[in-house]
């Protein structure tokens, strides 16, 4: 931080719709992420309002916002942001333990399964590609089974063949979990396969 | 780079540890070399002179002479005892001590105005045609300052009150009362002819190699009436005590060497660990890794400047500040120590710098370039057991080279060895003990133990360094504790300070009412008997006029008792029965050894003109070191009931009450009293300091061991930092998290504490059984001090230090990382 204060976002006013794929795209530095962070409860905004449901984001706490992102939310993350130390069930139960849920380890396995890493569960992140292991958080991130789910360039770190499929498996559970669906990206091919694009330029939404 | 680099927080971990240990050991050297310095003057102090040759007859004028030539001060004294008359009916044997103009050559005389008054410090003895008095002499004489006293022929102005010289212990041979006079007034007295009973000797001083020709050049001449003593005479009580805090400081000193050793490393592997990905992109820019080497081993060289320029400013500072606490108590001015104590600090940087800091970071160089491109590329920073083994020769030398004492060095190495071999079975007993699934975030316990598990190896290595870190610092305040408290114990409030010999066996009960009557605390009356060891076995033992004999015929003093002496503790023998009519008798053990005499031996004495058989019953331990009257030969009192004996006490007089001597001398006119006040005050003053000194020392120490425990904490927050970032993304409270962190770092404490208290208890075994000398008693408080130190202070600073993760938004770390 430099001293004078920078806005990064201004003036955006943005609504998304339960059960809606929506991308936010622009050029580096418009803001894209900034804006992913806040919708998703990740940082706190300086002004302004985020309301997801029934509840205004800025007027929770940190803890309160940690438990609304383990109750409704999850993530993708361009570096995937596994935990070395855990194998892949152990990442994957990571969110489910969380929540206290009882058959943890039975329902994380049964997304990595789905993922079609049901033969790597013991595996640990270095022993995995990089697109096994972003299967691995996408694994973790529908596990909670969150209403809302944000991706931050999910194929930013990955081939274009790697990162095709998989964008297919995002979308296929997204599709069979009903979960609304925000993601940040360069891509232009994942942005069309989304419902609706919204365009950042400068810190200001320029169409959507 | 120096420069960007101090953000990342480990340079400053590096450079404050690298300081310290060059600030502690330099600045306890240092204080070390002074205090030996001061020491050596001390002892010196007691002679009055650094040699001293003495006779009873006069000593050659040739050896003055040949003295000066060389550069040798030199004084003369001599001692006798002799009728003192004042007035027309007073008179008074006293011991009679002439002295030249140069004396003292070494310590201070001391003299008061009155008998009894203010000590003032004299720049030299009685002048011609003047005496000056033991306080005690002037009621017994009943004269006062500025009347006239006579000595044989000649009459002197008694001129002021004589109350200390250097050398007293030695003219303290119970004849009297004291009276200095100059040496050049004896003739006139025409009291000392040949034969008398008398002692003459030159005093000789100089520096070391002076002294050391002059010394070669006189042995060769000294007949067998003439003998040389020398500082090696056995030091003053407060030798024992000063060499004692000696070796806790430098034991403090080679703990500050280990205990840097170890932050050092600990943040150069850090800083090399978050260099890695720095030295990935350089290298990839086309950097050689000889380039890269040399630009770290550049940017360490100028770190291991800075920090010897500032360790040896510290710890001059830190010398600076003990003589600043000692300067009143200090009888000497210590000595200069010269550079050598700061060459001291200035190696052991450069062997912390280059066997802790240099191999993490001579393996930047070997990093891989691939690290630009894919993240799981293997740090090349592991370090090898080589490395530790170097480290650890390296911290041995260096304690060994630096205490010059292999024992020390042994016993703290002990110490360390079963910190890191009890920590290691810790370990495996973690790794082995089935591995708890995933994170188990379900519950802040469940969370912790399972970190705990997880890093099962790095932790087992973190609490190792944890246990060595509090282990020193245990074994530091154990041996600070012990030391102050035997000080304490030997000195006590209302210790004796007062010795009263030659009571006669019709005055014990009137004296003993008249110390009573004044409240006076005193030891028991104990019955003397002067006597000769004769025989051993029937073997009669050599006549020898050399004090160094061992085994030789000697006076001693003997004393009766049916039971066992207070303070006095029985390794060998039996105690004899109340009222027994056997001829037995106990020994002092070293006593006992000198003469080569064991239990049931037959030992011949003669007391007076009676021969005495005994055989010795059992062997004696007893402390010098108290103000208690001990003897070396104990009776059962029928056996000597029929020898004529004088009986003795010591007491102790608060200082406003020294008037009470006047009047008891005036009642008890023959016996004599032996002031020890001033003694038992200076050692007490010396005591005080000395421990003021160790409290410092242990202070700087304690900061050293923080650094440490700060360095351990900060080499494991990367990955503490970046797991719980995840969790909270993933919705986990602030309390799951920090709790989850202090369970974990507290658990660790608590194996470290534990740990660190079995070894420290071994260590302060071995050292005080060996190194310091002092009986061991185990110390259970340091069980919960050690255990609780350890998971407050790990579990405080572990949270501390991932304060941040609870204070930012996880979006925020999550970049970061």
């Amino acid at each position: 931080m430099a001293g004078t204060e920078l806005e990064i976002l201004k003036g955006i006013t943005l609504e998304i719709k339960s059960g809606e794929a929506v991308a936010i795209v622009g050029a580096s530095g418009s803001g894209k992420s900034t804006l992913l962070g806040l919708l998703a409860g990740l940082d706190e905004a300086s002004g302004g309002r985020v309301v997801i449901g029934d509840t205004d984001l800025g007027e929770l706490d940190e803890d309160g916002r940690a438990l609304f992102r383990g109750r409704h939310v999850g993530f993708v993350f361009q570096s995937f942001q596994l935990l070395p130390a855990l194998t892949a069930l152990e990442n994957v139960m990571l969110p489910l333990e969380l929540q206290g849920q009882a058959k943890a380890r039975e329902q994380a396995g049964e997304f990595l399964q789905r993922v079609g890493l049901g033969a790597r569960m013991q595996h640990y992140p270095r022993q995995m590609s990089g697109g096994e292991q972003q299967r691995v958080a996408i694994a973790r991130a529908f596990a909670a089974q969150p209403s809302i789910l944000f991706a931050d360039e999910p194929t930013g770190n990955l081939d274009t063949h790697t990162g095709a499929h998989i964008i297919d498996l995002l979308f296929e559970l997204n599709r069979e979990e009903g979960t609304t669906l925000v993601l940040v990206t360069h891509d232009e091919t994942l942005a069309q396969r989304c419902e609706r694009r919204l365009v950042l330029a400068a810190g200001e939404l320029v169409a959507a | 780079m120096l420069a960007r680099d101090w953000r990342g927080g480990e340079l400053g971990v590096l450079l404050v540890a690298l300081v310290l240990a060059v600030g502690v050991v330099s600045g306890i050297s240092a204080f070390a070399t002074r205090l030996q310095n001061a020491l050596t003057q001390e002892s010196h102090r007691f002679l009055a002179a650094d040699l001293v040759a003495r006779s009873s007859r006069a000593l050659p004028g040739e050896w003055l002479q040949g003295a000066a030539q060389r550069g040798v001060a030199t004084a003369r004294t001599l001692t006798f005892p002799s009728m003192v008359f004042a007035g027309d009916d007073s008179m008074q044997l006293a011991a009679i001590k002439a002295v030249s103009d140069e004396y003292p050559l070494r310590g201070e005389l001391t003299y008061s105005e009155q008998p009894f008054g203010a000590v003032l410090p004299a720049a030299g003895g009685p002048a011609r045609g003047e005496v000056w008095l033991e306080s005690r002499l002037f009621p017994l004489l009943d004269v006062a300052i500025g009347d006239q006293v006579s000595i044989g022929e000649a009459t002197f102005t008694v001129a002021a009150a004589a109350r200390t010289e250097p050398d007293q212990a030695a003219s303290f041979g119970g004849y009297g009362p004291r009276l200095l006079m100059h040496y050049d007034d004896i003739p006139a007295t025409g009291v000392v002819q040949p034969g008398s009973r008398v002692e003459y000797r030159q005093l000789y001083a100089a520096a070391p190699p002076l002294l050391a020709s002059f010394r070669g050049w006189l042995e060769p001449q000294l007949e067998d009436s003439q003998s040389l003593l020398d500082v090696s005479e056995g030091q003053p009580g407060i030798g024992r005590a000063l060499a004692r805090a000696e070796r806790f400081l430098l034991l403090a000193g080679s703990l500050a060497v280990v205990l840097a050793g170890v932050a050092i490393a600990l943040a150069a592997r850090r800083f090399s660990e978050r260099h890695t990905d720095y030295v990935a992109i350089m290298k990839s820019l086309g950097a050689t890794s000889q380039r890269i080497n040399r630009l770290y081993a550049g940017s360490l060289l100028l770190l291991g400047l800075l920090a010897t320029a500032l360790g040896c400013l510290l710890g001059w500072s830190i010398q600076a500040l003990f003589f600043g606490l000692f300067a009143e108590q200090m009888p000497v001015q210590p000595g200069a120590s010269g550079p050598g104590p700061y060459a001291v600090g200035a190696a052991t940087a450069l062997t912390c710098l280059l066997c802790f800091a240099w191999p993490p970071l001579r393996r930047l160089g070997l990093a891989s370039p691939l690290r630009v491109l894919r993240r799981d590329v293997p740090e090349e920073n592991r370090r090898s057991l080589a490395d530790y083994l170097v480290g650890l020769l390296a911290v041995s030398l260096l304690m060994w080279w630096y205490s010059g004492d292999l024992q020390l060095t042994l016993a703290v190495l002990a110490g360390l060895a079963i910190t890191v071999v009890l920590g290691l079975g810790l370990a495996l007993t973690l790794l082995r003990g089935g591995r708890l699934v995933g994170m188990s975030a379900g519950s802040i316990w469940r969370l912790a133990l399972a970190g705990l598990q997880r890093r099962g190896t790095a932790n087992a290595m973190q609490v190792v360094i944890f246990a060595m870190a509090i282990m020193l610092l245990l074994v530091l305040v154990l041996v600070r504790t012990s030391l102050i408290d035997a000080w304490q114990t030997q000195l006590p409030q209302g210790t004796p300070n007062h010795f009263m010999i030659n009571i006669g066996p019709e005055e014990v009960q009137a004296v003993d009412q008249m110390l009573r009557s004044q409240d006076i605390a005193s030891e028991p009356l104990y019955p003397m008997i002067r006597g000769r060891i004769m025989a051993v076995n029937g073997d009669e033992l050599p006549r020898s006029d050399d004090l160094q004999a061992n085994r030789r015929q000697r006076e001693s003093n003997f004393t009766w008792s049916d039971t066992l002496p207070p303070g006095n503790r029985l390794i060998a023998g039996q105690w004899w029965p109340v009222q027994t009519d056997a001829a037995l008798v106990s020994l002092e053990r070293e006593f006992a050894e000198r003469m080569g005499i064991q239990v049931g031996d037959t030992v011949d004495f003669l007391v007076g003109a009676q021969p005495l058989q005994a055989q010795v019953a059992n062997l004696r331990e007893l402390d010098w070191q108290t103000m208690q009257p001990n003897f070396f030969l104990v009776f059962p009192p029928r056996l000597l009931a029929d020898y004529p004996a004088t009986f003795m006490t010591s007491f102790y007089l608060a200082p406003g009450d020294k008037t009470f001597l006047n009047r008891f001398i005036r009642a008890f006119p023959t016996v004599t009293v032996i002031e020890m006040d001033v003694v038992v005050e200076q050692i007490r003053s010396i005591v005080n300091q000395v421990s003021a000194a160790v409290e410092l020392v242990l202070a700087v120490i304690l900061a050293a061991g923080a650094l440490v425990l700060i360095a351990g904490v900060q080499s494991s927050v990367d990955a503490r930092m970046h797991e719980s970032a995840i969790l909270r993304a993933l919705g986990a409270r602030r309390g799951l998290v920090l709790g989850g962190l202090f369970i974990e770092f507290a658990a660790m404490g608590l194996f470290a504490g534990l740990l660190a208290t079995v070894a420290a208890e071994l260590s302060v075994y071995i050292l005080q059984q060996w190194v310091m000398e002092m009986r061991y008693t185990p110390s259970p408080w340091i069980w919960p001090l050690g255990i609780g130190a350890g998971v407050a202070l790990i579990g405080g600073l572990g949270v501390f230090s991932c304060r941040r993760v609870v204070s930012s938004p996880p979006v925020a770390l999550l970049r970061a990382l």
